[in-house]
C-alpha cells in the first residue's frame, strides 16, 4: 500500500507554509537573537506569532481537516511527534506558582498535546513519539509502516514544539547555542538556534490531485555517544540507505538532500560526511534551518513539508548564511534552483545517535 | 496481526524485593552514573532479557511508557527555579524520551531502529501496532520495552493517568522479543488496531475462554482486574501468563471505546 502526502499546514517563525517558502528562496533567515532565557548571554531563537500552543495546534489541525477529503477524522489516526509535549505551559505555571498543584494534568506530559487533539477531533487513535530532535519524522516512519500494513487508511501526522526554558537552557548548557544566526556547513559556524514550530501533515492510503507519495523511510541508531554523531558517519549513512532502498530507488535517483544540518560542529561535519559518502557532490544539499532554526521535535514535521514543497515548486532550497563551505565535497545549493525534483531525502538525527531518514517522490 | 514471543522479562516495585540500581551495578556491572531511576529500571529490564535470548544488533526498539519521567521533569524546573536559571545538563539529557532508548541501545549493543511511544490510552497495544507495522516491512525482530515509573512524583503522576486518589502505582518494566517467525517461539499474540463499544466487548467476553483480565480503566466490565495499577500493565499481564504457560484475552478501554489482545501459549 503506498502512502500519500495530500495535505499540510504549518506555523513557524517565518509564518505559514507560503511564506515560510519565500523566506527560503530568497534566504532571509527569520532567526533572531535574543536573551530571554539566558541571564548571561544571547541566542539565536526562532519564535513564532501565538498566543498558546494548545489553540495552534487546533487552528492548524482544522485547517487541514477543511482541505482534506473527510468529513471529520473519526477515522483516522493521530500521531504527535513532540519532544517536550506540554512543557512551556507547566514551566509557566510553576515559575508563577512555586508549585505544581495547579498544573491541568491534561497539559502536562509529553503526549498531552495529542490527548488535546483527540478530545477535539475525535480521531480514532492517538499515539506520540518522543525521540528529541527526530520526533516527527518517526512519526512520519511510522504513519508509512502503518498505511503500508492497512492498519489505518489516514494518519495526521504532527510535530510540534514550543520555545520553553528548559530546551534553551538545556542546550546552552550542552554548549550548542549559537549567539547569532546559525550557518549550516560554513566553516565559521559556532552552534544551533532552538526554535519552535507546529507542522501538521495528512497521509492517506489514496492520491489526490497534488499528493507527494512518502515513498521511502529508514532508521537507525548510533548508540555511540548520548550526544555526539559517530564519526565515522555509519548510522547516517544507514538510515539514507535503508529509505533509499525502501523507496525502491537508486541513490542517483536523488535529486536533493534536505539536511538535519543543525549548525553545530559535531552534526554538520558528520552529516556532510555521510552525504559525501553517499552521493558525492551528485546531489544538491542544503539545510533549512538556517531560516527556521532548529524545532526540535517538529523539525522532521516542517522539513517533510518543505521537501514536498521542494517537489511541487521544482526549485532546490538554498543554503542561507553560506560563506566558507566546510566540506568542499557535497555539493550545497548556493542559490535555489529551478528544475523537475523527482525525489527528495530529509535527514532527522537525534540524541543518542537515532537517525532517521524519509523519501519523498513526486506523483506525475 | 500476529506476532511470536521468542522470550520475555519482568520486574515490578512491588513483587520483586530488588535493588535495581544496586544490582545493575554488582550483578551485570553496570555504569549507572549519569541516569536516573527510570533509566535505570528500562536497563534492569533489558539485562534480564539478554540473560535469556540472544540479542541481534539489527533487532529493532520500541520502548513505550504511560507518563514518561515526570520526576526529572519536575526536577529539573525546580533546579532551574532555585539555581538562577541553570539547568543540569544530565537532567536536561535525561528528561529526553530516547535518552531512556540509547542506554538500552547501548547496553544491549542494538544500531537498529529506536522509538520512544508515550500515550496514556492502549499504550502498550498501539505500540504493539507500531512495531509490528515495522517488521512485518523489515522482516527483523524487535524488542518492546514497556516501562512506568511512579517516583516521588505519584500524585501527578496519578492526576495525569486519570485514576483514583487511592490507587497503588507501581513501578514495573516488562520486555518481550517478537518475531514473525513462529520457530522456537514460547507464545504467539494477536491484536488489531479496531476498538470495540461496550456492548460488542461484553458479547465477545460471553464466548470467550478464560483466563480473562481487563485494566484498571474497563469500569463498565465485570471481569477480574488488577487491585494495583501501571499504565503498561497489559505487557505485565501477558508475561505473567507465560510463566503459567497459559491463554490470556485482556482487555483495555479508553474514553469508552476497548480493545482487546488474544494471547496463546505455545509452552
Amino acid at each position: 500500500m503506498s502512502a500519500y502526502i495530500n495535505n499540510y499546514e504549518l506555523l513557524c517563525n517565518a509564518g505559514d507554509v507560503e511564506s515560510l517558502m519565500q523566506a527560503i528562496y530568497a534566504k532571509e533567515s527569520a532567526l533572531v537573537i535574543d536573551n530571554t532565557y539566558l541571564d548571561d548571554a544571547s541566542a539565536g531563537l526562532g519564535i513564532m506569532e501565538y498566543d498558546n500552543i494548545f489553540n495552534v495546534l487546533e487552528r492548524i489541525t482544522q485547517q487541514i481537516l477543511d482541505k482534506s477529503n473527510l468529513d471529520n477524522f473519526h477515522n483516522t489516526l493521530l500521531i504527535m511527534g513532540s519532544s517536550v509535549g506540554g512543557m512551556q505551559e507547566c514551566e509557566d505555571i510553576f515559575y508563577r506558582d512555586m508549585s505544581f498543584k495547579n498544573i491541568d494534568p491534561m497539559r502536562y506530559s509529553i503526549h498531552v498535546l495529542s490527548d488535546y487533539l483527540q478530545e477535539k477531533f475525535a480521531f480514532y487513535d492517538s499515539r506520540a513519539i518522543s525521540t528529541a530532535c527526530t520526533s516527527s519524522a518517526n512519526a512520519l516512519l511510522l504513519a508509512k509502516r502503518l498505511i503500508d500494513v492497512e492498519a489505518y487508511d489516514n494518519v495526521l501526522v504532527i510535530g510540534a514544539d514550543g520555545l520553553c526554558r528548559s530546551t534553551v537552557l538545556g542546550f546552552h548548557a550542552l554548549g550548542v547555542l549559537s549567539n547569532k544566526r546559525c550557518t549550516p556547513f560554513d566553516t565559521d559556524r559556532n552552534g544551533m538556534n532552538v526554535a519552535e514550530a507546529v507542522g501538521a501533515l495528512l497521509i492517506q492510503n489514496v492520491k489526490v490531485k497534488d499528493s507527494v507519495e512518502l515513498k521511502g523511510v529508514g532508521a537507525s541508531s548510533d548508540a555511540y555517544h548520548m550526544t555526539n554523531p559517530d564519526p565515522e558517519a555509519t548510522g547516517a549513512i544507514r538510515s539514507m540507505r535503508d529509505a533509499i532502498a525502501d523507496a525502491g530507488i537508486e541513490i542517483d535517483d536523488i535529486d536533493y538532500v534536505n539536511a538535519h544540518g543543525t549548525a553545530t560542529l559535531a552534526n554538520d561535519r558528520v552529516e556532510s560526511l555521510a552525504v559525501e559518502k553517499l552521493f558525492g557532490k551528485k546531489v544538491f544539499v542544503s539545510s533549512t534551518k538556517a531560516i527556521t532554526g532548529h524545532t526540535l521535535g517538529a523539525a522532521g514535521a516542517i522539513e517533510a513539508i518543505v521537501s514536498c514543497e521542494a517537489i511541487r515548486n521544482s526549485m532546490i532550497p538554498p543554503q542561507a548564511g553560506l560563506k566558507n563551505q566546510e566540506n568542499k565535497n557535497i555539493n550545497v545549493a548556493k542559490e535555489s534552483v529551478k528544475m523537475d525534483v523527482s525525489y527528495v531525502i530529509s535527514n532527522s538525527f537525534a540524541f543518542g545517535g537515532n537517525n532517521t531518514s524519509l523519501v519523498f517522490g513526486a506523483c506525475r | 496481526m500476529k506476532l511470536y514471543i521468542k522470550e520475555y522479562s519482568s520486574y515490578r516495585s512491588d513483587e520483586d524485593a530488588v535493588d535495581v540500581k544496586k544490582e545493575l551495578k554488582q550483578k551485570y556491572k553496570y555504569d549507572t552514573r549519569r541516569q536516573d531511576t527510570f533509566i535505570h529500571l528500562a536497563v534492569y529490564g533489558a539485562k534480564l532479557l539478554q540473560e535469556k535470548i540472544e540479542i541481534r544488533a539489527d533487532d529493532e526498539l520500541y520502548v513505550t511508557t504511560g507518563v514518561g519521567n515526570i520526576e526529572v521533569v519536575q526536577k529539573t524546573m525546580t533546579n532551574m527555579h532555585n539555581n538562577n536559571q541553570s539547568i543540569k545538563l544530565f537532567d536536561f539529557l535525561n528528561s529526553v524520551g530516547n535518552t531512556t532508548s540509547y542506554y538500552v541501545a547501548t547496553s544491549l549493543g542494538l544500531h537498529g531502529k529506536n522509538i520512544f511511544q508515550i500515550s496514556d490510552n492502549f499504550t502498550y497495544l498501539n505500540s504493539l501496532i507500531s512495531l509490528y507495522a515495522s517488521i512485518a516491512n523489515s522482516g527483523k525482530d524487535a524488542i518492546l520495552c514497556a516501562l512506568d515509573f511512579a517516583g516521588s512524583s505519584d500524585e501527578v503522576t496519578k492526576r495525569v493517568l486519570g485514576v483514583k486518589r487511592d490507587t497503588q502505582l507501581v513501578d514495573s518494566v516488562n520486555y518481550q522479543k517478537f518475531s514473525l517467525d513462529g520457530d522456537s517461539a514460547i507464545a504467539e499474540i494477536e491484536f488489531e488496531a479496531k476498538s470495540y463499544s461496550l456492548s460488542e466487548v461484553k458479547a465477545f467476553i460471553s464466548q470467550s475462554a478464560k483466563p480473562l483480565l481487563a485494566s484498571q480503566r474497563c469500569r463498565d466490565l465485570e471481569c477480574d482486574k488488577e487491585s494495583k495499577f501501571f499504565e503498561t500493565m497489559a505487557s505485565y499481564a501477558i508475561n505473567s501468563s507465560i510463566k503459567k504457560s497459559q491463554n490470556l484475552i485482556y482487555i483495555d478501554c479508553f474514553e469508552e471505546r476497548y480493545k482487546i489482545l488474544k494471547l496463546k501459549s505455545l509452552r
